[in-house]
């Protein structure tokens, strides 16, 4: 059956229409007397119109707000299942499969199998957040472009039937004379009936105090169209146009070389390569403070301090040459120098350093130790000695040092010296030191910069006859260079953060648009001597009620604002 | 008299002032059946006397923040007690708004408690001025949190007017299946409230009456230098002990009732701070809460919200559910700003990524969608009258599970907002 969808007044309406989109006449029950559904002014959305294909299925269920409202519920309750215990990615190094059954028991552990230790990064979740995306795009297109025709081609001259059906009417005779008819050939020629030449008056007084309320006023003969704020109906769309932005920027972050996320260690004095990028970043001093006991009033528990400062003070390197993994040192440009602190990070060209955590490690960076004759107590002078990469020879007054061994942790297996590791905890080097009164060809010597270890390993013992002639060691803790704390800084790159926030910020525009502001039209008709008004708002009826009975009261009708509900609500669909 | 003390003083001569101004909202509205006057006009009188009453307090209020912003030198919104005055401010600078667009005394008779019961609630809290950690030096402490709390005081007014809107439909002496399970609904939220008020009883009450108890736990804590060594960390209650710490030794505890130790054990998933405590406190709240319930429904011998139905008459609930809506459609952008986007930036700056799912950001968002799915159901759903006063009830419970409950049970990055 071919659905007849042609309206009395002539216009050919697309099926699914529930209001003819010229005159507004109800092309369902048309003579009821329940309040009008004016969703999107009662066109056709697309998901209404043609036979479904199943892309078409696809779009219509999407294009529900029943089907958008049920996924943000169970988005909503997914949510909270991720937020009862703590999420995997809250914690930098532990093993998942035995962490959660240690700590919380067996719902620990179930609660790991079923994934939900990782809500936000299972495929559920992420699934729900692209439907919800795709509801928001498919939801937008079904209604924006309808609802943008509609608004359009608004008839003045709306049917009677449209008009008192709406949520706030008024109807009433108007003290004009009756049915004068007007003898202006140019206006019946334009189609019209002859027409009440006091009513058209009335009406274009009405258009005068509707204007000074700021509505933007049609008339046509005795009928009047005044809308004011239609701009507030796009306001949705754009809201959700901001979300799809955002949405997307977060898609992107999978780009390569858009998303990095590092946690590094950098000791005080030591640059460190930032892998995967040509930077290196210098800790030169890191610092703590605490507040004072009387800053802190009534603290709970005696052990605890309550922190004031972090601090980094750092130095961005770009690595100009040697960068690879070349035996030579890379050679580095400073390019920035900021002091990082928790809410202020070093920012270079989308490379940001933020301070994230600090250990006390106390270790060696360099000393510089004076060659001296221990007999005569001469001084030949001293050099500076660093604990990482330590150069191969030095020259100290007549003398020439040469490296032969460095041993960074230094100790002993099956009777062997050793290193334990590469990090300088107990240095040893040992130099073949050539000069006056010196074997040719040089001769051993063995020097630990740290005094524990020179007793515990005893240097002089192994040194011999030559440690009684020629003493290594350092004058004053001014020639020690230590590194105090090693800071941890979270080095990130995030390129789809301005989108992010371009996101965001459309989206605020239109949520406001659409929230502070409301769509009001009011439209009225004079039959004989007979008013018809009626007027429609999406959102803030109450205000809307006000304004109308403000209105008709300057036109010289007194109605109580809350007399215009025609009562009922919208029915529930 | 120095500005730390005229800053105290100054909240609690507010907190007096909103007491006087509910009453005079009361009389506005139970005196209308007064003899020899005009109902309208008493309502209207009285109505503007009460409203300027509490604008007054709200002025007191703004006193008592700008002097402790003084004295602190930073923003007061930075621990509990602070951030729920500045709550309970908030909610009576929305309802102020929301009464000059509608002008309903009724509204001031459920606006105004919210606030105060906020405030009765935040000075539960240790009231020292702390000094900020250093992720909370930023200009964003003051931007974030006032506009997410503003954001919430509109969503507490949607919250009241909800509420009064059903308090004002339902059908009290209904016996169907429907209306015995709105009048439950009513008297559970009713009941919650109740246990809100029992809390601070339960908190002054014991306080007053200088009752103590201390346990004593083995903690083992990983130094800066990375040792690990364990350490005893002691907990006060100011309440008697139902639930003790998890793991916890008692050190010395006044008796109560005959009551010489504690009865249960804090189950170990409870991962707050000082779980063990909170969860004692929520036992004594829900005791007390419903003690209190239980006596005002023994003297009522009805429900309660049958008890309060005559004081709505007069209202429409057409404009009840107007208010409620009006009120979450105000909050929602505020609230989109300050708890997600303005939280977002700032998490961008101090942490170094905008969205890394704590349970705290979790939970905005949770929020956020609640209200979302409010709104979508009201304007393109037609969800109006209770349906949608159902939802503004509900939707305060999460706003308020996401500021307090979340510190409760959940420990995370924002934890520091607990005590």
């Amino acid at each position: 059956m071919v659905e007849n969808t042609k309206c009395e007044c002539g216009h050919q309406n697309s099926i699914g229409t529930v209001l003819c989109e010229s005159c507004g006449k109800p092309l369902f029950d048309e003579h009821g007397t329940s309040l009008l559904e004016m969703r999107y002014d009662g066109v056709a959305r697309r998901s209404q119109k043609a036979n479904p294909t199943w892309i078409g299925r696809i779009w219509n269920f999407f294009s529900s707000v029943k089907v958008a409202v049920y996924l943000i519920v169970i988005t909503l309750i997914g949510a909270t299942l991720g937020t009862i215990y703590p999420q995997e990615n809250t914690f930098i190094n532990i093993d998942p499969s035995t962490y959660y059954k240690e700590t919380y028991g067996w719902t620990g552990h179930l609660y790991y199998l079923l994934g939900l230790s990782r809500t936000y990064e299972s495929w559920w979740f992420r699934a729900l957040l692209f439907m919800i995306g795709t509801s928001l795009v498919i939801c937008s297109l079904d209604r924006v472009l309808p609802l943008y025709r509609a608004l359009s081609n608004q008839q003045v001259r709306k049917h009677p039937q449209f008009i008192l059906r709406q949520k706030v009417t008024y109807t009433g005779d108007l003290p004009i004379a009756a049915n004068r008819p007007r003898q202006d050939p140019a206006f019946t020629a334009n189609g019209h009936t002859a027409e009440n030449e006091a009513a058209v008056q009335w009406v274009n007084e009405m258009a005068g105090i509707l204007r000074k309320k700021r509505y933007r006023v049609r008339t046509d003969g005795t009928a009047l169209l005044a809308e004011k704020h239609r701009f507030s109906r796009w306001g949705p769309y754009i809201n959700h146009i901001g979300l799809i932005v955002f949405l997307l920027a977060v898609l992107a972050r999978g780009i390569p070389g858009w998303h990095m996320d590092q946690y590094l260690g950098f000791p005080e004095g030591k640059p460190v390569k930032i892998p995967g990028t040509p930077y290196y970043l210098e800790n030169e001093k890191f610092s703590v403070e605490f507040y004072s006991p009387e800053e802190v009033p009534k603290l709970k528990n005696k052990d605890q301090v309550v922190p004031k400062k972090y601090e980094t003070q750092a130095v961005l390197y770009e690595c100009v040459e040697h960068c690879g993994a070349s035996v030579e040192e890379p050679v580095l440009k400073e390019v920035a120098r900021h002091n990082i602190l928790v809410n202020e990070p070093l920012n270079y060209k989308g490379l940001m350093a933020y301070q994230f955590d600090y250990r006390v490690t106390p270790q060696l960076v360099s000393v510089r130790p004076t060659l001296k004759n221990k007999q005569t107590g001469e001084v030949y002078g001293s050099f500076e000695l660093k604990m990482n990469h330590p150069q191969e020879t030095y020259t100290v007054g007549p003398y020439q040092l040469t490296l032969q061994r460095y041993y960074p942790e230094f100790g002993f297996e099956n009777g062997e010296p050793v290193t334990k590791s590469n990090e300088p905890k107990a240095p040893a080097f040992v130099f073949i030191i050539e000069g006056p009164g010196l074997r040719q060809g040089g001769e051993p010597y063995i020097y630990f910069p740290r005094e524990i270890d020179k007793v515990n390993f005893g240097q002089d013992r192994i040194n011999a006859e030559l440690g009684s002639r020629l003493e290594l060691s350092v004058d004053s803790m001014e020639d020690v260079k230590i590194s105090q704390f090693t800071s941890y800084l979270n080095i990130r790159v995030d390129k789809a953060l301005p989108y992010i926030w371009v996101g965001a910020a459309i989206f605020m525009i239109g949520l406001v648009m659409g929230i502070y502001w409301q769509h009001r039209r009011i439209w009225l008709r004079i039959d004989g001597t007979r008013l018809s008004l009626g007027a429609h708002t999406n959102k803030n009826w109450y205000g809307l009620r006000r304004e109308v009975a403000d209105v008709l009261g300057k036109a010289g009708i007194l109605v109580d604002a809350k007399s215009l509900e025609t009562g009922g609500t919208v029915r529930e669909s | 008299m120095n500005l730390d003390s005229i800053s105290s003083s100054a909240l609690l001569i507010a907190f007096l002032i909103y007491c006087l101004g509910f009453l005079l909202f009361v009389i506005s509205i139970t005196g209308k059946k007064w003899s020899n006057r005009d109902p309208h006009q008493h309502a209207k009188r009285w109505g503007t006397i009460a409203f300027i009453v509490s604008a007054a307090g709200f002025v007191c209020h703004l006193i008592f923040f700008f002097t402790r912003w003084y004295v602190a030198g930073h923003i007061p919104t930075s621990n509990m007690y602070e951030f729920m005055t500045f709550l309970a401010m908030m909610i009576i600078l929305a309802f102020l708004i929301l009464y000059g667009i509608y002008r309903s005394p009724v509204l001031g008779v459920f606006s105004v408690p919210v606030g105060i019961i906020i405030i009765a609630y935040a000075s539960v809290f240790p009231n020292e001025v702390q000094p900020l950690i250093p992720s909370l030096q930023s200009h964003w402490l003051k931007i974030h949190v006032t506009t997410a709390a503003a954001g919430e005081a509109f969503f507490a007014i949607g919250f009241a007017g909800g509420l009064m809107y059903l308090l004002r439909t339902v059908d009290f002496s209904g016996s169907s299946a429907l209306s015995r399970r709105e009048i439950l609904g009513v008297e559970f939220t009713l009941l919650v409230v109740a246990v809100i008020i029992g809390f601070v009883a339960a908190v002054f009450g014991f306080h007053a009456a200088g009752y103590k108890a201390q346990f004593s736990t083995q903690v083992v804590i990983t130094d800066k230098g990375g040792a690990q060594q364990e350490i005893t960390r002691y907990t006060d209650y100011v309440l008697p002990p139902i639930f003790k710490p998890n793991g916890g030794k008692l050190e010395s505890m006044t008796p109560f009732l005959g009551m010489k130790e504690p009865l249960f054990e804090t189950p170990s998933w409870m991962n707050g701070n000082n779980a063990g405590r909170q969860l004692n406190t929520v036992v004594w709240s829900v005791l007390f809460g419903s003690v209190l319930y239980g006596l005002l429904r023994l003297i009522a011998r009805k429900p309660l919200g049958a008890v309060i139905q005559p004081l709505l008459k007069g209202m429409d609930a057409e404009d009840l559910d107007e208010i409620s809506y009006r009120a979450i459609a105000i909050g929602y952008p505020i609230y989109t700003l300050g708890a997600l986007v303005f939280a977002m930036i700032w998490a961008a700056e101090a942490w170094g990524r905008f969205w890394g799912w704590d349970p705290k950001e979790v939970w905005a968002l949770i929020t956020w969608l609640f209200y979302a799915a409010y709104l979508h159901l009201r304007l393109s759903r037609g969800w109006l009258g209770k349906k949608s006063a159902w939802l503004a009830v509900i939707g305060f419970v999460v706003v308020m599970f996401t500021l307090v409950g979340v510190n409760l049970i959940i420990s995370g990055l924002h934890s520091y907002a607990g005590v």
